[in-house]
């Protein structure tokens, strides 16, 4: 955490809502789509920022070892490439979970389509 | 007098004596130029040509379409373009009609081409408002793509197109794993649609030149009805229900999930009118195929352009945007490959 507050989650979130309020309503008709494109790279920041639960323990379930995501995401794409997953039931699952744990991030909307 | 960055005071001239000289006119002027917007790699001038003279003597809206400033290893390049666009004219397809192309880019510093200038809505989400779906759209695009699909690789002019190696299942899946890179070690959904892709590949059937691009947001509607469909640089040859997958493709229906023919119609009207024309039937199984590899080859494009904007070539919002639409798209590829075993 920095030492200064407000921290970078705290700024983007301020810098998103005025930039929503003041700006967005008052952007012409032909910039209104690079504000759009605006607001919302600076709402995926401000949800990135908040860190949201990752799908570590899923992994650790489906592969019964240990390690961080990250480590155990590139285990599993080696795994799934060597085919040791062909025909499994139980992959499915944990395939939603990293997808929906990456949306909430990114387009938390689309979970709801 | 308007300017783009392609035709300015000095090449306009060349341009216009270039153009008069294809033409076989006295002269050509060329008028009212703009920018079109839409086209990620390529760059197109909306302009008018008065000619005077020859074979197309008259006023014409024009596009001119010209090649991006880094060619993209994916697509055609514009000569080659332009050839397919030819091959598609000359089969009834109604492609934009094409003028003449120019391979010097001493001219405007680009290849580029000039095609006929249709009129239309192509935006994906003005297409797809209606309140009632657009049956006959849907059933029209259908015909069209049947049309499309009777160009055969014996076609005179289109030998500079690959034919595929390992068949065009497997081919396509070897390319995305390719553009995917090293995402595809690290993203266990994409690793697991590439190799779903690999493990479930058709056999090779008949191969036909397929759009490959065939969507909503690539085909102007004017009052409802088709004018022209846009966009032939990923043209090649492949399995006719290559197409049909990619244009049914939850990515493209801009928000009406519902309507499964590229947000306008029922899958039914869209089969209908290719089944019409095509000499052939739709092969469900098969679509279901080329609809999970259409996932998978819009994942690995959103990866790459993503790419071009992270590895700093190409600084764009509008790239890493791209890039971070992986997790809706690979939601859409579960959501199918969970609809396939349902």
């Amino acid at each position: 955490m920095s030492i200064d507050q407000p921290d970078a989650r705290g700024l983007v979130e301020i810098a998103l809502k005025t930039f929503r309020e003041v700006l967005l309503p008052a952007v012409p008709a032909e910039q209104r789509f690079p504000a759009l494109m605006i607001a919302n790279a600076l709402s995926i920041a401000e949800r990135e920022l908040k860190g949201a639960a990752g799908p570590a323990e899923a992994l650790r379930r489906l592969l019964g070892e240990e390690g961080d995501a990250d480590t155990l995401s590139r285990r599993l794409c080696a795994a799934i490439d060597e085919g040791r997953f062909d025909g499994s039931a139980e992959l499915r699952p944990v395939l939603w979970e990293i997808t929906r744990a990456r949306l909430v991030v990114s387009n938390p909307k689309y979970l709801q389509k | 007098m308007s300017m783009s960055g392609l035709i300015n005071e000095e090449t306009r001239p060349r341009l216009e004596a270039w153009l008069a000289e294809q033409l076989g006119a006295t002269s050509v002027a060329v008028d009212d130029v703009s920018r079109l917007s839409g086209g990620a790699i390529s760059e197109n001038l909306a302009l008018t040509l008065a000619v005077q003279g020859g074979r197309l003597d008259g006023r014409h809206a024009v596009v001119l379409r010209a090649a991006p400033p880094m060619e993209v290893s994916a697509s055609l390049n514009k000569a080659q373009e332009f050839a397919v666009l030819r091959a598609a004219f000359a089969a009834g397809v109604a492609a934009p009609e094409p003028i003449v192309a120019c391979e010097d880019k001493g001219l405007l510093g680009r290849a580029f081409y000039v095609m006929r200038r249709a009129e239309g809505v192509a935006a994906g989400f003005r297409v797809v408002k209606t309140d009632e779906p657009q049956r006959e759209l849907a059933r029209e695009l259908g015909r069209q793509l049947g049309k499309l699909h009777y160009v055969r690789p014996s076609t005179p002019g289109l030998e500079f197109l690959p034919r595929p190696e390992r068949g065009p299942a497997l081919d396509a899946a070897r390319l995305y794993r390719e553009w995917a890179g090293e995402v595809a070690e690290r993203d266990p959904v994409l690793a697991y649609g590439l190799r779903w892709l690999e493990v479930n590949a058709p056999p090779p059937g008949e191969l036909v030149l397929c759009h490959r691009d065939y969507r909503t947001g690539n085909y102007l509607v004017k009052d409802g009805g088709l004018t022209a469909i846009l966009d032939w640089e990923f043209a090649g040859w492949s399995d006719p229900m290559e197409d049909l997958g990619w244009f049914c493709a939850r990515s493209w229906r801009f928000g009406r999930s519902d309507r499964e023919a590229g947000g306008i119609a029922d899958r039914a009207d869209l089969y209908a009118g290719y089944e019409e024309t095509a000499g052939r039937r739709v092969d469900p199984v098969r679509v279901a195929y080329w609809e999970a590899s259409a996932y998978l080859r819009w994942a690995a494009i959103a990866i790459q352009q993503g790419c071009r904007h992270t590895s700093g070539t190409e600084p764009s919002l509008e790239l890493a945007l791209t890039g971070r639409m992986l997790p809706e798209i690979e939601h859409d590829l579960l959501l199918h490959l969970d609809s396939l075993e349902a």
